[in-house]
């Protein structure tokens, strides 16, 4: 009876959705606060009963209840009590609970944090939010219900994908989704002013801080997944320009163009028409993303929908957002035209021209993603766009955007002079020109490592610049500068460790016997052997290398092949992780008479790629912070 | 359809819920007017902060100012108008109303139709020719339930109606053609109808099984089976001895592909 309790809270859900847009709306139609002030309860409530709906699920999971089909085909009693409990959004249906119930708690964080957002302003939001709330509602009761029951329960349950038993299926996804659903919040900010015909500075004041939260979450949700995909595939990488990789990558690139392009609309009035249209286009890439994931048009690990009912649907929702925000767009045109003027060389036009480049390196990657996808469809032939294609064309677009953001931070608002910013930085420059002699000296000779070896040392040293005269100005500490700063340091650090590890690390591929020693970057890995292994859901064989510097022992590293009960093979990796570099070993096959397979990686700064994630997220959330967002002045 | 006490209890907290909103609604924050007034002081605050900084140049300083007097300017002609009142118990009447006809009547179409068929009877468990006659009654219902038809196959092989469960399968088929289990058992019932020949379309359908999912322990047995009887002894070893490799040592089903494998060497020997 449980299970359709959840079953019923989640329909209970779907009603509260459809009166969240019909009674608040017709309040504020009507002049009527008491109906349009029904927006906040109706969140809640909707929250409430999408919670409890998602915890009956979890609850299925852990007391292995086989009567619900969806725990039938993703876990069994062997499962381990984490993979049961994150095992809920391993596949389609649970997953698409949780993106139900990020957008309630988006929903709840909205009417609860939005104390000094005009009542009118905030219904309407909630109402928009409740919009899609209801499609997405809709579509797990009708397409992908996770409560379906099974008429003969089987004694034992499948197994939830291998490559999902870890760690990184508990965080990865919840996180991202924060930040996929988080953007939908901008938009129904973006869209109820659109619907008000006031789209005056309030919206603008308080779209920045959510989207820089949005921002931040969808930051350490790709983060872990580069992170997770690095330990869990076992060959060392730790991005693929993969499909679905690439579907959260590029609202990511959007909301980076939306929250500087706030900015500007925010503090000087320009812009206003691009902001509303990066709004919109960076939660109908969200949307987008979902559709490329749920349709089955992907093959990959994310891609685990391969009905094609679904797909049609999320399509034709995806139609609905995009046309009706851009018909919306287009009817209030009128009153987005009204902006302050803007000089050729000033602070704002270095903004749009990053805004510009981002927004290019994004449509690129959208065709590196749905070329082979349309041609597929047209039958006009199979071609893959792999890594090549991408390093071709998005670093050459996304090179100068970096350069942008080092010198636009020391540019002046309305108007500024080539010659002020050249003679003021042209000390710095020098200083980082004599650096990189250096480091070509010391270090390499690899023209992309000093390339970023110099970057790094120019934010680094524009870091100090813009903190040192701003503790000399003695003004107000702020936040959203602070914010600023670890951000763009973040991204300093991220170049650095990704073109590091990708034009440094030595890779190889050998076989080895016992007692076998192979060098690589100094380090002596000695191989010691392979045992067989066994656990409650999987046996295998485990490794044994002893890795040596200067004959003295570094760490033992315990790789393993793994064979899980659905005869899936799976490789996992032994890291010996640190700030400087990794040594990552991952056992191939074995190649009789005690020999084996091995590949070890050498990977010099990879750490340093997710420490600047985490440092941008903080970044954005420093500055969704900033006094300015709760500084509360007498009218 | 079993409505619970609980599913009318959870209908009955949501309309209080609501009702006591309508009864004591929520203050109204501030108006955009205020709003907008706060911020642009705000911004112009932030205006002061940035000339003290140089980051806007003085002659400039004025203009912004004026930019953010003339925004605010605009903004601050809104329309007056009178809030109008609601009767809060003819709403909370409608809103209950809505809440448990609706979800009600959702649920109605959504909730398990089969599961609740038979808890409505006893316990007791039914017989193969019941379940055969029950399943049946579904997909009068639900002409289009994969499980069903599938059930349906397995019970029609179970009392030997080897002709009616092929077409069971078949329906099946054309619903879900990917399901392994389904090739598996459709391929078994097809070869047992013509007295156990793997050859047509079980092997068309065990070879499709075996391109869906080629580590399937299942799938390998039965790829063995219809190599061996095409007289291909090395590739039925190959598949079996695959199964053996990646099927665990406690596996039921361990000895009887062992039982296979040997024959197929002794055949070799011989």
């Amino acid at each position: 009876m449980l299970i359709e309790i959840g079953h019923f809270a989640l329909v209970l859900a779907l009603v509260f959705a459809i009166l969240l847009i019909v009674i608040p709306a017709l309040g504020l139609y009507q002049n009527r606060p008491v109906l349009a002030q029904l927006s906040k309860p109706l969140v809640w409530g909707q929250c409430f009963w999408i919670t409890i709906s998602f915890f009956v699920l979890m609850g299925a999971f852990l007391t292995n209840d086989f009567s619900v089909k969806y725990v039938a085909e993703n876990s069994n009693t062997q499962l381990p009590i984490l993979y049961k409990a994150s095992a809920v959004w391993g596949a389609h249906e649970g997953s698409l609970l949780l993106w139900v119930f990020v957008l309630s708690l988006w929903s709840i964080a909205v009417s609860i944090f939005s104390k000094q957002i005009p009542s009118n302003l905030l219904n309407l939001i909630l109402t928009v939010l409740g919009v899609v709330s209801f499609g997405f509602l809709l579509f797990l009761l009708y397409t992908s219900n996770p409560f379906e029951r099974l008429m003969i329960p089987p004694l034992e349950g499948r197994e939830l994908n291998p490559l999902l038993q870890d760690f990184g299926l508990a965080v990865h996804p919840p996180m991202l989704y924060m930040g996929y659903v988080g953007l939908s919040v901008p938009f129904a900010f973006v869209i109820s002013a659109l619907i008000r015909g006031k789209l005056d500075s309030s919206w603008l004041r308080w779209t920045r801080p959510w989207t820089l939260i949005s921002w931040a979450f969808l930051t350490v949700g790709i983060i872990l997944g580069s992170w997770w995909a690095y330990y869990e595939l076992g060959w060392g990488g730790w991005w693929f320009w993969d499909p679905v990789e690439n579907a959260s990558f590029m609202p990511w690139l959007v909301a980076t163009a939306l929250i500087h392009s706030l900015s500007v609309s925010e503090k000087r009035g320009a812009f206003r028409q691009w902001t509303v249209l990066l709004a919109i286009g960076g939660f109908s890439l969200s949307l987008l993303g979902t559709f490329l994931v749920r349709s089955g048009v992907l093959t990959s690990v994310h891609a685990f929908a391969t009905d094609p009912a679904r797909g049609l649907f999320i399509l034709i929702f995806l139609f609905i957002v995009i046309g009706g925000s851009l018909a919306l767009y287009a009817w209030r045109y009128n009153l987005l035209q009204k902006n302050n003027p803007v000089s050729l060389f000033s602070r704002e036009t270095g903004l749009l021209v990053n805004n510009i480049l981002l927004v290019t390196a994004m449509l690129s990657v959208l065709l590196g993603t749905l070329y082979p996808l349309i041609l597929d469809t047209l039958n006009l032939g199979k071609i893959s766009v792999g890594v090549p294609y991408f390093n071709a064309v998005f670093i050459p677009i996304i090179l100068p955007a970096i350069l942008v953001m080092v010198i636009v931070p020391f540019m002046r608002w309305k108007k500024d002079n080539l010659k002020r910013i050249a003679s003021h930085l042209r000390l710095y420059w020098l200083g980082i020109l004599a650096l990189i002699i250096v480091a070509r000296i010391i270090i390499t000779d690899n023209v992309y490592v000093l390339v970023a070896i110099g970057l790094f040392i120019w934010m680094l040293v524009h870091v100090m610049v813009l903190l040192i005269s701003r503790i000399r100005s003695k003004s107000i500490f702020s936040l959203a500068f602070f914010g600023m700063l670890i951000a763009h340091l973040g991204i300093a650090v991220f170049v650095l460790g990704a073109a590091v590890t990708t034009q440094l690390g030595i890779e190889k591929d050998i076989k080895m016997s016992v007692g076998e020693s192979q060098n690589i970057a100094g380090y002596d890995f000695v191989f010691n052997g392979v045992s067989r292994h066994e656990k409650n859901n999987y046996k295998g064989f485990k490794g044994d290398l002893t890795v040596l510097k200067n004959n003295k022992e570094v760490v033992r590293l315990y790789p393993e092949k793994r064979q899980y009960q659905t005869g899936m093979p799976m490789t996992e990796a032994a890291i010996d992780p640190s700030i400087s570099r990794d040594l990552y070993v991952a056992l191939g096959e074995s190649l009789g008479g005690g020999a084996w397979s091995v590949r070890i990686y050498y990977k010099p700064l990879v750490r340093w790629i997710w420490l600047g994630g985490l440092m941008i997220a903080l970044g954005a959330l420093f500055a969704a912070i900033d006094r300015r967002y709760f500084l509360r002045i007498k009218s | 359809m079993i409505f619970s006490w609980q599913m009318i209890l959870m209908i009955v907290l949501s309309s209080i819920f609501l009702s006591w909103f309508l009864y004591r609604p929520i203050r109204v924050n501030l108006s955009d007017e205020d709003s907008n007034i706060r911020i642009n002081r705000q911004r112009q605050n932030e205006l002061d902060s940035d000339m003290s900084l140089g980051l806007i140049e003085e002659s400039y300083y004025q203009e912004a100012e004026d930019e953010i007097i003339g925004t605010l300017a605009s903004e601050l002609k809104s329309i007056e108008s009178n809030n109008l009142e609601i009767k809060p118990l003819v709403w909370s009447l409608i809103i209950a109303l809505f809440i448990a006809i609706l979800s009600l009547s959702l649920y109605s179409q959504l909730a398990p139709k089969a599961m609740s068929n038979s808890l409505d009877k006893s316990i007791e468990p039914l017989s193969l020719s019941e379940s055969i006659e029950t399943l049946k009654d579904n997909l009068i219902e639900n002409p289009q339930d994969f499980s069903t038809w599938k059930m349906l196959g397995m019970a029609q092989v179970a009392m030997g109606n080897l002709d009616d469960s092929i077409d069971s399968f078949e329906n099946a088929f054309e619903i879900n053609p990917d399901d392994i289990d389904l090739l598996l058992q459709y391929s078994s019932a097809i070869a047992a109808n013509q007295e156990g020949q793997f050859l047509g379309k079980p092997q068309d359908l065990i070879e499709k099984a075996l391109a869906i999912d080629p580590q399937s322990i299942q799938v390998l047995y039965f790829a063995g089976i219809v190599s061996a009887h095409q007289a291909d002894l090395d590739l039925a070893k190959e598949y079996w001895q695959k199964a053996l490799y990646l099927m665990p040592d406690s596996h039921p089903d361990r000895s009887v592909i062992e039982e296979a494998l040997e024959t197929i060497l002794n055949l070799q020997v011989k």
